[in-house]
Protein backbone atom coordinates (compact mmCIF):
# COMPACT_ATOMS: atom_id res chain seq x y z
CA UNK A 1 0.00 0.00 0.00
CA UNK A 2 1.18 3.44 -0.77
CA UNK A 3 2.83 5.17 2.19
CA UNK A 4 1.21 8.91 2.44
CA UNK A 5 -2.72 7.23 2.07
CA UNK A 6 -4.43 10.08 4.23
CA UNK A 7 -7.69 9.86 6.01
CA UNK A 8 -10.42 11.43 4.31
CA UNK A 9 -10.85 15.77 5.34
CA UNK A 10 -14.19 14.63 6.33
CA UNK A 11 -13.60 11.11 8.53
CA UNK A 12 -10.81 13.00 10.11
CA UNK A 13 -12.75 15.58 11.36
CA UNK A 14 -14.65 13.07 13.51
CA UNK A 15 -12.44 10.87 14.67
CA UNK A 16 -10.79 14.11 15.79
CA UNK A 17 -13.61 15.48 17.43
CA UNK A 18 -13.69 12.18 19.69
CA UNK A 19 -9.91 12.97 20.17
CA UNK A 20 -10.52 16.50 21.61
CA UNK A 21 -13.12 14.93 24.10
CA UNK A 22 -11.15 11.98 25.42
CA UNK A 23 -7.81 14.71 26.63
CA UNK A 24 -10.52 17.06 28.03
CA UNK A 25 -11.60 14.36 29.94
CA UNK A 26 -7.87 13.46 30.55
CA UNK A 27 -7.06 16.84 31.81
CA UNK A 28 -10.32 17.45 34.42
CA UNK A 29 -10.07 13.90 35.75
CA UNK A 30 -6.31 13.78 36.06
CA UNK A 31 -6.69 16.75 38.11
CA UNK A 32 -9.33 15.27 40.51
CA UNK A 33 -6.60 12.45 40.83
CA UNK A 34 -4.37 14.89 42.07
CA UNK A 35 -6.68 16.26 44.80
CA UNK A 36 -7.38 12.34 45.81
CA UNK A 37 -3.74 11.48 46.38
CA UNK A 38 -3.23 14.92 47.88
CA UNK A 39 -6.34 13.94 50.34
CA UNK A 40 -4.61 10.45 51.12
CA UNK A 41 -1.61 12.12 52.24
CA UNK A 42 -3.69 13.28 55.44
CA UNK A 43 -1.46 16.99 54.65
CA UNK A 44 -4.58 18.41 52.56
CA UNK A 45 -8.68 18.53 52.71
CA UNK A 46 -10.97 19.25 50.11
CA UNK A 47 -12.31 22.83 50.34
CA UNK A 48 -16.18 24.20 50.94
CA UNK A 49 -17.04 20.48 52.25
CA UNK A 50 -16.53 18.58 48.54
CA UNK A 51 -16.81 14.92 49.50
CA UNK A 52 -14.08 12.68 48.54
CA UNK A 53 -17.04 10.30 46.64
CA UNK A 54 -17.53 13.27 44.07
CA UNK A 55 -13.78 13.48 43.02
CA UNK A 56 -13.65 9.38 43.15
CA UNK A 57 -16.64 9.64 40.87
CA UNK A 58 -15.64 12.25 38.77
CA UNK A 59 -12.16 10.50 38.31
CA UNK A 60 -13.13 7.32 37.93
CA UNK A 61 -15.72 7.97 35.23
CA UNK A 62 -14.14 10.46 32.68
CA UNK A 63 -10.71 8.59 32.96
CA UNK A 64 -12.11 4.87 33.28
CA UNK A 65 -15.26 5.74 31.30
CA UNK A 66 -15.33 8.64 29.08
CA UNK A 67 -11.72 9.14 28.01
CA UNK A 68 -11.14 5.55 26.72
CA UNK A 69 -14.44 5.01 24.91
CA UNK A 70 -14.22 8.44 23.04
CA UNK A 71 -10.18 8.21 21.97
CA UNK A 72 -10.83 4.17 21.57
CA UNK A 73 -13.90 4.87 18.85
CA UNK A 74 -12.11 7.95 17.16
CA UNK A 75 -8.77 5.85 16.91
CA UNK A 76 -10.96 2.92 15.29
CA UNK A 77 -12.51 5.64 12.97
CA UNK A 78 -9.46 7.10 11.56
CA UNK A 79 -7.96 3.28 11.41
CA UNK A 80 -10.90 1.72 9.64
CA UNK A 81 -11.19 4.89 6.91
CA UNK A 82 -7.14 4.71 6.47
CA UNK A 83 -7.03 0.84 5.88
CA UNK A 84 -10.49 0.18 4.35
CA UNK A 85 -11.42 3.48 2.40
CA UNK A 86 -12.88 7.14 2.85
CA UNK A 87 -16.32 6.31 4.77
CA UNK A 88 -19.90 6.56 2.66
CA UNK A 89 -21.87 9.81 3.73
CA UNK A 90 -24.38 7.29 5.92
CA UNK A 91 -21.87 6.06 7.85
CA UNK A 92 -20.63 9.02 8.49
CA UNK A 93 -23.39 10.82 9.50
CA UNK A 94 -24.29 7.82 12.09
CA UNK A 95 -20.51 8.38 13.00
CA UNK A 96 -21.81 11.58 14.04
CA UNK A 97 -24.84 10.56 15.72
CA UNK A 98 -22.69 8.30 17.94
CA UNK A 99 -20.47 10.93 18.93
CA UNK A 100 -23.49 13.47 19.71
CA UNK A 101 -25.48 10.87 22.11
CA UNK A 102 -22.31 9.78 23.62
CA UNK A 103 -21.11 13.87 24.49
CA UNK A 104 -24.39 14.73 25.54
CA UNK A 105 -24.58 11.55 27.65
CA UNK A 106 -21.31 12.19 29.34
CA UNK A 107 -22.44 15.82 30.17
CA UNK A 108 -25.30 14.41 31.37
CA UNK A 109 -23.42 11.92 33.67
CA UNK A 110 -21.09 14.44 34.70
CA UNK A 111 -23.58 17.46 35.95
CA UNK A 112 -24.78 14.96 38.21
CA UNK A 113 -21.87 13.83 39.69
CA UNK A 114 -20.48 17.37 40.30
CA UNK A 115 -23.61 18.78 42.05
CA UNK A 116 -23.17 15.47 44.23
CA UNK A 117 -25.95 13.30 43.76
CA UNK A 118 -24.15 10.27 41.91
CA UNK A 119 -21.31 10.07 44.47
CA UNK A 120 -21.59 5.92 43.71
CA UNK A 121 -18.43 5.47 41.85
CA UNK A 122 -17.93 4.42 38.13
CA UNK A 123 -18.67 1.11 39.02
CA UNK A 124 -22.26 2.45 40.38
CA UNK A 125 -22.54 -0.39 42.54
CA UNK A 126 -26.26 -0.96 44.20
CA UNK A 127 -27.52 -0.14 46.71
CA UNK A 128 -25.82 2.87 46.43
CA UNK A 129 -28.38 5.22 44.26
CA UNK A 130 -27.59 7.51 42.26
CA UNK A 131 -29.68 10.29 40.88
CA UNK A 132 -32.08 9.06 37.75
CA UNK A 133 -30.07 11.45 35.68
CA UNK A 134 -26.75 9.75 35.94
CA UNK A 135 -28.28 6.52 34.68
CA UNK A 136 -29.42 7.84 31.72
CA UNK A 137 -26.77 9.73 30.57
CA UNK A 138 -24.70 6.32 30.86
CA UNK A 139 -27.34 4.69 28.79
CA UNK A 140 -26.66 7.77 26.37
CA UNK A 141 -22.88 6.88 26.37
CA UNK A 142 -23.58 3.05 25.66
CA UNK A 143 -26.21 3.98 22.90
CA UNK A 144 -24.08 6.21 21.27
CA UNK A 145 -21.60 3.56 21.14
CA UNK A 146 -23.66 0.95 19.38
CA UNK A 147 -24.55 3.60 16.76
CA UNK A 148 -20.62 4.04 16.14
CA UNK A 149 -20.19 0.18 16.52
CA UNK A 150 -22.71 -0.68 13.68
CA UNK A 151 -21.27 2.11 11.51
CA UNK A 152 -17.98 0.55 11.70
CA UNK A 153 -19.94 -2.66 10.93
CA UNK A 154 -21.34 -1.49 8.23
CA UNK A 155 -18.84 0.12 6.36
CA UNK A 156 -16.16 -3.50 6.67
CA UNK A 157 -19.80 -5.33 5.32
CA UNK A 158 -19.49 -2.81 2.11
CA UNK A 159 -15.84 -3.32 2.24
CA UNK A 160 -16.05 -7.58 2.10
CA UNK A 161 -18.90 -6.95 -0.61
CA UNK A 162 -16.31 -4.94 -2.97
CA UNK A 163 -13.10 -7.20 -2.09
CA UNK A 164 -14.90 -10.98 -2.20
CA UNK A 165 -12.38 -13.34 -1.48
CA UNK A 166 -10.00 -11.18 0.10
CA UNK A 167 -8.88 -11.27 3.78
CA UNK A 168 -9.72 -7.43 5.26
CA UNK A 169 -7.15 -4.97 6.32
CA UNK A 170 -5.53 -6.41 9.93
CA UNK A 171 -6.49 -3.28 11.08
CA UNK A 172 -9.72 -3.28 10.25
CA UNK A 173 -10.37 -6.60 10.99
CA UNK A 174 -8.97 -5.84 15.18
CA UNK A 175 -11.36 -2.63 15.07
CA UNK A 176 -14.54 -5.02 14.25
CA UNK A 177 -13.33 -7.41 16.38
CA UNK A 178 -13.47 -4.79 19.39
CA UNK A 179 -16.71 -3.00 18.56
CA UNK A 180 -17.89 -7.21 18.61
CA UNK A 181 -16.65 -7.06 22.14
CA UNK A 182 -17.50 -3.84 23.36
CA UNK A 183 -21.62 -4.63 21.57
CA UNK A 184 -21.76 -8.29 23.85
CA UNK A 185 -20.51 -7.05 26.66
CA UNK A 186 -22.49 -3.90 26.95
CA UNK A 187 -25.83 -5.66 26.47
CA UNK A 188 -25.05 -6.48 29.88
CA UNK A 189 -24.65 -3.06 32.08
CA UNK A 190 -27.60 -1.67 29.69
CA UNK A 191 -29.48 -4.68 31.03
CA UNK A 192 -28.84 -3.88 34.55
CA UNK A 193 -29.30 -0.36 34.15
CA UNK A 194 -32.64 -0.30 31.95
CA UNK A 195 -34.15 -3.05 33.79
CA UNK A 196 -33.04 -2.75 37.55
CA UNK A 197 -31.09 0.64 38.41
CA UNK A 198 -32.76 3.31 36.18
CA UNK A 199 -36.68 2.21 37.60
CA UNK A 200 -35.17 1.60 41.18
CA UNK A 201 -34.08 5.13 40.74
CA UNK A 202 -36.72 7.12 39.44
CA UNK A 203 -39.47 4.88 42.79
CA UNK A 204 -40.99 2.70 40.11
CA UNK A 205 -40.10 -0.44 42.17
CA UNK A 206 -38.91 -0.06 45.67
CA UNK A 207 -36.02 -3.01 45.88
CA UNK A 208 -33.49 -3.91 44.07
CA UNK A 209 -31.37 -7.34 43.56
CA UNK A 210 -28.00 -6.37 44.40
CA UNK A 211 -26.19 -9.45 43.27
CA UNK A 212 -27.88 -9.75 40.51
CA UNK A 213 -26.83 -6.13 39.61
CA UNK A 214 -23.36 -6.75 40.32
CA UNK A 215 -23.01 -9.94 38.16
CA UNK A 216 -24.86 -7.87 35.14
CA UNK A 217 -21.88 -4.82 36.10
CA UNK A 218 -19.10 -7.38 35.95
CA UNK A 219 -20.21 -9.43 33.06
CA UNK A 220 -19.68 -5.89 31.15
CA UNK A 221 -16.75 -5.02 33.45
CA UNK A 222 -13.88 -7.39 32.76
CA UNK A 223 -14.31 -6.99 29.24
CA UNK A 224 -14.43 -3.60 29.36
CA UNK A 225 -10.49 -3.77 30.45
CA UNK A 226 -10.13 -5.47 27.24
CA UNK A 227 -12.08 -2.87 25.27
CA UNK A 228 -9.29 -0.82 26.51
CA UNK A 229 -6.16 -2.79 25.68
CA UNK A 230 -7.00 -4.42 22.18
CA UNK A 231 -6.82 -0.82 20.93
CA UNK A 232 -3.76 -0.75 22.66
CA UNK A 233 -3.07 -4.39 20.93
CA UNK A 234 -3.72 -2.69 17.66
CA UNK A 235 -0.86 0.22 18.24
CA UNK A 236 1.93 -3.19 19.04
CA UNK A 237 0.81 -5.53 16.32
CA UNK A 238 -0.17 -3.44 12.86
CA UNK A 239 1.51 0.29 13.82
CA UNK A 240 4.60 -0.34 15.94
CA UNK A 241 6.73 -2.10 13.57
CA UNK A 242 6.46 0.50 11.14
CA UNK A 243 7.27 2.84 13.16
CA UNK A 244 10.60 1.27 13.88
CA UNK A 245 11.29 0.19 9.73
CA UNK A 246 10.37 -3.65 10.93
CA UNK A 247 7.65 -6.13 9.70
CA UNK A 248 4.25 -7.47 11.47
CA UNK A 249 5.69 -10.81 12.62
CA UNK A 250 2.90 -12.47 11.97
CA UNK A 251 -0.90 -11.28 10.70
CA UNK A 252 -2.34 -14.99 11.39
CA UNK A 253 -1.34 -14.58 14.98
CA UNK A 254 -2.50 -11.06 15.37
CA UNK A 255 -6.26 -11.91 14.03
CA UNK A 256 -5.81 -15.58 16.37
CA UNK A 257 -5.37 -13.73 19.44
CA UNK A 258 -7.75 -11.21 19.05
CA UNK A 259 -10.43 -13.92 18.56
CA UNK A 260 -9.19 -15.66 21.44
CA UNK A 261 -9.54 -12.27 23.82
CA UNK A 262 -12.72 -12.12 22.10
CA UNK A 263 -13.47 -15.87 23.57
CA UNK A 264 -12.07 -15.63 27.05
CA UNK A 265 -12.75 -11.84 28.07
CA UNK A 266 -16.08 -12.22 28.64
CA UNK A 267 -17.74 -15.44 30.53
CA UNK A 268 -15.06 -14.63 33.59
CA UNK A 269 -16.49 -11.65 35.23
CA UNK A 270 -16.67 -13.59 38.32
CA UNK A 271 -13.38 -13.18 38.99
CA UNK A 272 -14.17 -9.48 40.23
CA UNK A 273 -16.93 -11.28 42.33
CA UNK A 274 -14.51 -14.04 43.97
CA UNK A 275 -15.28 -12.79 47.63
CA UNK A 276 -18.66 -12.35 47.19
CA UNK A 277 -21.31 -14.88 49.13
CA UNK A 278 -24.46 -16.25 46.59
CA UNK A 279 -22.36 -17.66 44.15
CA UNK A 280 -21.71 -21.52 44.23
CA UNK A 281 -17.63 -21.53 44.25
CA UNK A 282 -17.71 -24.32 41.16
CA UNK A 283 -18.64 -21.58 38.66
CA UNK A 284 -16.27 -19.20 40.30
CA UNK A 285 -13.60 -21.89 39.68
CA UNK A 286 -14.89 -22.69 36.17
CA UNK A 287 -14.49 -18.50 35.69
CA UNK A 288 -10.94 -18.79 36.76
CA UNK A 289 -9.74 -21.46 34.40
CA UNK A 290 -11.51 -19.52 31.78
CA UNK A 291 -9.52 -16.33 33.43
CA UNK A 292 -6.39 -18.07 33.14
CA UNK A 293 -6.80 -18.78 29.54
CA UNK A 294 -6.38 -15.23 28.54
CA UNK A 295 -2.66 -16.07 29.38
CA UNK A 296 -2.54 -17.56 26.11
CA UNK A 297 -3.49 -14.62 23.81
CA UNK A 298 -1.31 -12.27 26.37
CA UNK A 299 1.73 -14.56 26.00
CA UNK A 300 1.25 -14.55 22.33
CA UNK A 301 1.56 -11.16 22.24
CA UNK A 302 4.44 -10.52 24.07
CA UNK A 303 6.22 -12.95 22.17
CA UNK A 304 5.08 -11.56 19.03
CA UNK A 305 6.50 -8.47 19.94
CA UNK A 306 10.07 -9.74 21.26
CA UNK A 307 10.10 -11.10 18.03
CA UNK A 308 9.55 -8.02 16.11
CA UNK A 309 11.78 -6.26 17.89
CA UNK A 310 14.78 -8.62 17.67
CA UNK A 311 13.69 -9.52 14.05
CA UNK A 312 14.49 -5.55 13.34
CA UNK A 313 17.69 -5.49 15.47
CA UNK A 314 19.06 -7.96 13.57
CA UNK A 315 18.21 -7.18 10.00
CA UNK A 316 20.34 -3.84 10.96
CA UNK A 317 23.22 -5.87 12.54
CA UNK A 318 22.95 -6.59 16.03
CA UNK A 319 24.77 -9.23 18.06
CA UNK A 320 24.23 -11.09 21.22
CA UNK A 321 21.50 -12.62 22.62
CA UNK A 322 19.59 -8.50 23.46
CA UNK A 323 22.03 -6.87 21.41
CA UNK A 324 18.60 -5.87 19.19
CA UNK A 325 17.21 -3.57 22.03
CA UNK A 326 20.12 -1.04 20.91
CA UNK A 327 19.14 -1.00 17.40
CA UNK A 328 15.34 0.32 18.13
CA UNK A 329 14.82 4.03 17.67
CA UNK A 330 14.78 5.39 21.34
CA UNK A 331 14.15 8.87 20.29
CA UNK A 332 11.34 8.64 18.75
CA UNK A 333 8.17 9.28 21.09
CA UNK A 334 5.97 7.44 18.28
CA UNK A 335 8.16 4.37 19.73
CA UNK A 336 9.01 5.19 22.77
CA UNK A 337 5.95 5.68 24.77
CA UNK A 338 4.04 2.52 23.13
CA UNK A 339 7.30 0.51 24.32
CA UNK A 340 7.37 1.92 27.84
CA UNK A 341 3.28 0.76 28.10
CA UNK A 342 4.86 -2.68 27.33
CA UNK A 343 7.20 -2.98 29.67
CA UNK A 344 4.83 -1.79 32.11
CA UNK A 345 2.78 -4.80 31.21
CA UNK A 346 4.72 -6.77 32.97
CA UNK A 347 4.32 -6.39 36.23
CA UNK A 348 0.73 -5.66 35.08
CA UNK A 349 0.24 -9.08 33.94
CA UNK A 350 1.89 -10.71 37.20
CA UNK A 351 -0.57 -9.06 39.43
CA UNK A 352 -3.08 -9.99 37.57
CA UNK A 353 -2.27 -13.45 37.89
CA UNK A 354 -2.26 -12.57 41.81
CA UNK A 355 -6.18 -10.90 41.80
CA UNK A 356 -7.23 -13.87 39.89
CA UNK A 357 -6.31 -16.23 42.10
CA UNK A 358 -9.19 -16.90 44.78
CA UNK A 359 -7.14 -17.63 47.66
CA UNK A 360 -4.33 -15.00 46.53
CA UNK A 361 -7.42 -12.37 46.42
CA UNK A 362 -8.23 -12.79 49.76
CA UNK A 363 -4.85 -10.99 50.41
CA UNK A 364 -5.62 -8.12 48.01
CA UNK A 365 -9.15 -7.59 47.69
CA UNK A 366 -10.21 -4.05 47.77
CA UNK A 367 -7.02 -3.10 49.18
CA UNK A 368 -5.22 0.03 47.44
CA UNK A 369 -2.92 -2.71 45.44
CA UNK A 370 -5.72 -3.09 43.37
CA UNK A 371 -6.04 0.48 41.96
CA UNK A 372 -1.88 -0.41 41.88
CA UNK A 373 -2.72 -2.75 39.27
CA UNK A 374 -5.41 -1.03 37.19
CA UNK A 375 -2.73 2.53 36.98
CA UNK A 376 -0.32 0.07 35.77
CA UNK A 377 -2.81 -1.97 32.97
CA UNK A 378 -4.76 0.95 32.17
CA UNK A 379 -3.29 4.59 33.23
CA UNK A 380 0.20 3.14 32.04
CA UNK A 381 0.25 0.33 29.16
CA UNK A 382 -2.86 1.71 27.54
CA UNK A 383 -2.75 5.39 27.87
CA UNK A 384 1.27 5.57 27.26
CA UNK A 385 0.17 3.57 23.77
CA UNK A 386 -2.49 6.48 23.45
CA UNK A 387 -0.17 9.05 23.92
CA UNK A 388 1.89 7.54 21.73
CA UNK A 389 -0.65 7.12 18.72
CA UNK A 390 -2.03 10.26 19.54
CA UNK A 391 1.50 11.79 18.70
CA UNK A 392 1.16 10.72 14.64
CA UNK A 393 -2.38 10.19 14.93
CA UNK A 394 -3.74 13.85 16.22
CA UNK A 395 -1.05 15.39 13.27
CA UNK A 396 -2.35 13.56 10.46
CA UNK A 397 -5.68 14.68 10.67
CA UNK A 398 -5.07 18.04 11.66
CA UNK A 399 -2.79 17.97 8.57
CA UNK A 400 0.34 18.98 10.82
CA UNK A 401 3.66 17.86 11.42
CA UNK A 402 5.37 17.41 14.82
CA UNK A 403 8.12 19.42 15.45
CA UNK A 404 11.69 18.26 16.85
CA UNK A 405 11.15 19.98 20.03
CA UNK A 406 7.63 18.73 20.37
CA UNK A 407 9.01 15.33 19.80
CA UNK A 408 11.39 15.43 22.52
CA UNK A 409 8.67 17.00 25.46
CA UNK A 410 7.16 13.73 24.40
CA UNK A 411 9.72 11.92 25.46
CA UNK A 412 9.90 13.97 28.62
CA UNK A 413 6.75 13.57 29.05
CA UNK A 414 6.92 9.31 28.99
CA UNK A 415 9.57 9.70 31.48
CA UNK A 416 7.60 12.05 33.78
CA UNK A 417 5.17 9.61 33.51
CA UNK A 418 7.42 6.53 34.68
CA UNK A 419 8.43 7.95 37.47
CA UNK A 420 5.58 9.12 38.61
CA UNK A 421 3.75 5.83 38.39
CA UNK A 422 6.68 4.34 39.78
CA UNK A 423 6.11 5.93 42.97
CA UNK A 424 2.48 5.95 43.18
CA UNK A 425 1.32 2.39 41.68
CA UNK A 426 4.62 1.08 43.29
CA UNK A 427 3.47 2.46 46.82
CA UNK A 428 -0.20 1.23 46.07
CA UNK A 429 1.33 -2.03 45.90
CA UNK A 430 3.34 -2.39 49.07
CA UNK A 431 0.37 -0.62 50.66
CA UNK A 432 -2.12 -3.01 49.95
CA UNK A 433 -0.33 -6.08 50.75
CA UNK A 434 -0.36 -4.14 54.33
CA UNK A 435 -4.09 -4.35 54.38
CA UNK A 436 -5.12 -0.42 53.50
CA UNK A 437 -8.26 -0.19 51.81
CA UNK A 438 -9.14 1.64 48.37
CA UNK A 439 -11.87 3.99 47.82
CA UNK A 440 -11.32 5.48 50.97
CA UNK A 441 -10.06 9.29 52.45
CA UNK A 442 -7.37 10.05 54.69
CA UNK A 443 -8.13 7.65 58.16
CA UNK A 444 -5.57 6.86 61.44
CA UNK A 445 -8.41 4.59 61.95
CA UNK A 446 -8.17 6.02 65.72
CA UNK A 447 -4.54 5.39 65.83
CA UNK A 448 -4.33 2.01 65.24
CA UNK A 449 -1.04 1.08 64.43
CA UNK A 450 -1.58 -0.95 60.99
CA UNK A 451 -3.27 2.31 59.64
CA UNK A 452 -0.30 4.25 61.20
CA UNK A 453 1.78 2.00 59.08
CA UNK A 454 -0.02 3.17 55.74
CA UNK A 455 1.08 6.71 56.27
CA UNK A 456 3.87 6.84 54.54
CA UNK A 457 2.91 5.06 51.01
CA UNK A 458 0.33 7.76 51.45
CA UNK A 459 2.80 10.30 50.48
CA UNK A 460 4.63 8.59 48.16
CA UNK A 461 1.30 8.24 46.96
CA UNK A 462 0.98 11.63 46.88
CA UNK A 463 4.43 12.72 45.39
CA UNK A 464 4.02 10.28 42.41
CA UNK A 465 0.43 11.89 42.00
CA UNK A 466 2.17 15.31 41.98
CA UNK A 467 4.31 14.20 39.16
CA UNK A 468 1.69 12.45 37.37
CA UNK A 469 -0.04 15.67 37.20
CA UNK A 470 2.57 17.26 35.44
CA UNK A 471 2.89 14.77 32.88
CA UNK A 472 -0.96 14.99 32.07
CA UNK A 473 -0.09 18.75 31.88
CA UNK A 474 2.62 18.08 29.65
CA UNK A 475 0.40 15.78 27.22
CA UNK A 476 -2.17 18.39 27.01
CA UNK A 477 0.46 20.97 25.50
CA UNK A 478 1.37 18.49 23.07
CA UNK A 479 -1.84 17.47 22.22
CA UNK A 480 -2.66 20.99 21.62
CA UNK A 481 0.25 22.04 19.80
CA UNK A 482 -0.52 19.17 17.49
CA UNK A 483 -3.84 19.98 17.05
CA UNK A 484 -3.59 23.65 16.68
CA UNK A 485 -0.35 25.32 16.28
CA UNK A 486 2.00 22.50 14.68
CA UNK A 487 3.72 23.68 11.30
CA UNK A 488 1.24 22.77 8.56
CA UNK A 489 2.49 19.29 6.52
CA UNK A 490 1.91 16.29 5.98
CA UNK A 491 2.20 13.11 8.84
CA UNK A 492 2.23 9.48 8.29
CA UNK A 493 -0.44 7.53 9.63
CA UNK A 494 1.85 3.82 9.99
CA UNK A 495 0.43 0.79 8.94
CA UNK A 496 2.67 -2.28 8.95
CA UNK A 497 3.36 -4.35 5.66
CA UNK A 498 3.51 -8.38 7.08
CA UNK A 499 7.23 -9.89 6.67
CA UNK A 500 7.51 -11.83 3.80
CA UNK A 501 7.80 -15.20 3.60
CA UNK A 502 5.18 -15.49 6.56
CA UNK A 503 2.22 -17.35 5.87
CA UNK A 504 -0.48 -16.49 4.63
CA UNK A 505 -3.66 -15.46 6.49
CA UNK A 506 -6.64 -17.77 5.77
CA UNK A 507 -10.25 -16.60 5.23
CA UNK A 508 -11.64 -18.50 7.45
CA UNK A 509 -10.21 -16.16 10.12
CA UNK A 510 -12.94 -14.26 9.60
CA UNK A 511 -15.76 -16.45 10.35
CA UNK A 512 -17.65 -14.01 12.44
CA UNK A 513 -20.67 -16.61 12.63
CA UNK A 514 -18.75 -18.58 13.95
CA UNK A 515 -16.48 -16.42 16.60
CA UNK A 516 -19.44 -14.82 17.79
CA UNK A 517 -21.36 -18.51 18.04
CA UNK A 518 -18.24 -19.70 20.53
CA UNK A 519 -18.43 -16.52 22.04
CA UNK A 520 -22.35 -17.02 23.42
CA UNK A 521 -21.87 -20.48 24.04
CA UNK A 522 -19.12 -20.17 26.60
CA UNK A 523 -20.94 -17.39 27.97
CA UNK A 524 -24.09 -19.20 28.26
CA UNK A 525 -21.79 -21.90 29.71
CA UNK A 526 -20.09 -20.04 32.55
CA UNK A 527 -23.39 -17.88 33.43
CA UNK A 528 -26.92 -19.72 33.15
CA UNK A 529 -26.64 -21.93 35.69
CA UNK A 530 -25.46 -19.45 38.62
CA UNK A 531 -27.23 -16.34 36.70
CA UNK A 532 -30.32 -18.72 37.18
CA UNK A 533 -29.58 -19.50 40.93
CA UNK A 534 -29.00 -15.77 42.17
CA UNK A 535 -32.46 -15.20 41.31
CA UNK A 536 -34.49 -18.16 42.58
CA UNK A 537 -32.86 -17.89 45.60
CA UNK A 538 -32.83 -14.33 45.66
CA UNK A 539 -33.23 -12.47 49.09
CA UNK A 540 -35.93 -9.49 49.34
CA UNK A 541 -33.30 -6.86 47.38
CA UNK A 542 -32.23 -3.66 48.93
CA UNK A 543 -33.97 -0.42 49.28
CA UNK A 544 -31.52 2.59 47.55
CA UNK A 545 -28.93 4.46 49.73
CA UNK A 546 -27.91 7.43 48.94
CA UNK A 547 -24.78 8.20 51.56
CA UNK A 548 -24.19 11.96 51.10
CA UNK B 1 9.26 -17.21 7.86
CA UNK B 2 10.78 -19.01 5.18
CA UNK B 3 10.05 -22.92 5.52
CA UNK B 4 13.83 -23.87 4.35
CA UNK B 5 15.31 -21.22 6.53
CA UNK B 6 14.13 -23.03 9.61
CA UNK B 7 16.14 -25.86 9.60
CA UNK B 8 19.56 -26.39 10.69
CA UNK B 9 21.23 -23.56 12.78
CA UNK B 10 19.89 -20.07 13.05
CA UNK B 11 21.69 -17.48 12.22
CA UNK B 12 21.82 -13.74 11.56
CA UNK B 13 18.66 -12.75 10.46
CA UNK B 14 16.54 -15.65 11.63
CA UNK B 15 17.74 -15.73 15.18
CA UNK B 16 15.14 -15.41 17.60
CA UNK B 17 17.41 -16.73 20.63
CA UNK B 18 16.80 -13.35 22.48
CA UNK B 19 13.17 -13.56 22.17
CA UNK B 20 13.17 -16.96 23.91
CA UNK B 21 15.48 -15.57 26.83
CA UNK B 22 13.11 -12.62 27.02
CA UNK B 23 9.78 -15.24 27.32
CA UNK B 24 11.72 -17.08 29.54
CA UNK B 25 12.61 -14.38 31.98
CA UNK B 26 8.95 -12.97 31.35
CA UNK B 27 7.77 -16.36 32.86
CA UNK B 28 10.31 -16.51 35.52
CA UNK B 29 9.14 -13.15 36.63
CA UNK B 30 5.42 -13.89 36.81
CA UNK B 31 6.12 -17.26 38.56
CA UNK B 32 7.89 -15.32 41.54
CA UNK B 33 5.39 -12.90 42.31
CA UNK B 34 2.57 -15.31 42.45
CA UNK B 35 4.56 -17.04 44.78
CA UNK B 36 5.22 -14.33 46.77
CA UNK B 37 1.81 -13.24 47.14
CA UNK B 38 1.21 -17.18 47.93
CA UNK B 39 3.98 -17.25 51.08
CA UNK B 40 2.02 -13.95 52.51
CA UNK B 41 -1.55 -15.58 52.04
CA UNK B 42 -0.01 -19.01 53.81
CA UNK B 43 1.99 -16.88 56.51
CA UNK B 44 -1.09 -14.99 57.52
CA UNK B 45 -3.57 -18.10 57.37
C1 LIG C 1 -2.59 12.37 37.64
C2 LIG C 1 -2.77 11.10 37.40
C3 LIG C 1 -3.55 10.20 38.31
C4 LIG C 1 -3.60 10.19 39.68
C5 LIG C 1 -2.85 11.08 40.64
C6 LIG C 1 -4.53 9.15 40.06
C7 LIG C 1 -4.84 8.81 41.36
C8 LIG C 1 -5.80 7.91 41.76
C9 LIG C 1 -6.09 7.48 43.10
C10 LIG C 1 -5.37 7.99 44.33
C11 LIG C 1 -7.12 6.60 43.06
C12 LIG C 1 -7.74 5.80 44.18
C13 LIG C 1 -8.38 6.53 45.25
C14 LIG C 1 -9.11 5.63 46.21
O1 LIG C 1 -9.34 4.43 45.94
O2 LIG C 1 -9.49 6.15 47.27
C15 LIG C 1 -7.50 6.47 41.69
C16 LIG C 1 -8.53 5.67 41.24
C17 LIG C 1 -8.80 5.44 39.91
N1 LIG C 1 -8.08 5.90 38.82
FE1 LIG C 1 -6.54 7.22 38.88
N2 LIG C 1 -5.02 8.55 38.94
C18 LIG C 1 -4.44 9.16 37.85
C19 LIG C 1 -4.63 8.86 36.52
C20 LIG C 1 -5.56 7.95 36.07
C21 LIG C 1 -5.75 7.61 34.71
C22 LIG C 1 -4.98 8.19 33.54
C23 LIG C 1 -6.76 6.69 34.68
C24 LIG C 1 -7.39 5.98 33.52
C25 LIG C 1 -7.17 6.18 32.27
C26 LIG C 1 -7.20 6.46 36.02
C27 LIG C 1 -8.22 5.63 36.39
C28 LIG C 1 -8.67 5.42 37.67
C29 LIG C 1 -9.82 4.63 38.03
C30 LIG C 1 -10.75 3.89 37.06
C31 LIG C 1 -9.90 4.64 39.43
C32 LIG C 1 -10.91 3.90 40.28
C33 LIG C 1 -11.91 4.77 40.91
C34 LIG C 1 -12.72 4.00 41.90
O3 LIG C 1 -12.17 3.17 42.67
O4 LIG C 1 -13.94 4.19 41.91
N3 LIG C 1 -6.43 7.23 36.85
N4 LIG C 1 -6.68 7.25 40.89
CU1 LIG D 1 -11.23 -8.71 35.30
Amino acid sequence: MNEMVKVDRRDAKLALAHIYVAFIALGLGGLAGLLQTLVRSGKFELPANISYYTILTTHGVLLGLVLTTFFIIGFQFAAVSRTAGTFSDRVRFWGWVGFWLMTVGTAITAFFILIGQASVLYTFYAPLQAHPGFYLGLTLVVVGSWVSGFAIFAHYARWKKEHPKQVSPLLTFMAVANMILWLVCSLGVAATVLIQLLPWSLGLVDRVNVLVSRTLFWYFGHPLVYFWLLPAYMVWYAIVPKIIGGKIFSDSLARLSFILFLFFSIPVGFHHQLMEPGIDPFWKYVQVVLTFMVAIPSLMTAFAMFATFELYGRSKGATGLFGWLRKLPWGDARFFAPFVGMVFFIPAGAGGLVNASHQLDQVVHNTIWITGHFHLTLATTVVLTFFGAAYWLVPHLSGRVMTKAMNRLAIIQTIVWVIGMTFMSGSMHFEGLLGAPRRSAFSTYGNSPQALEWIPYQIAQAVGGTILFIGIILVLIIITNLAFFAPKGETEFPVAEVAEGAERTPLAMENWKLWIGITVALILIAYTIPFIDMIQNAPPGSKGYKLW
Amino acid sequence: MAKEKMKGKATGEDNLKGTLASVFLLGFFLIFTWVSVYYLFLERL
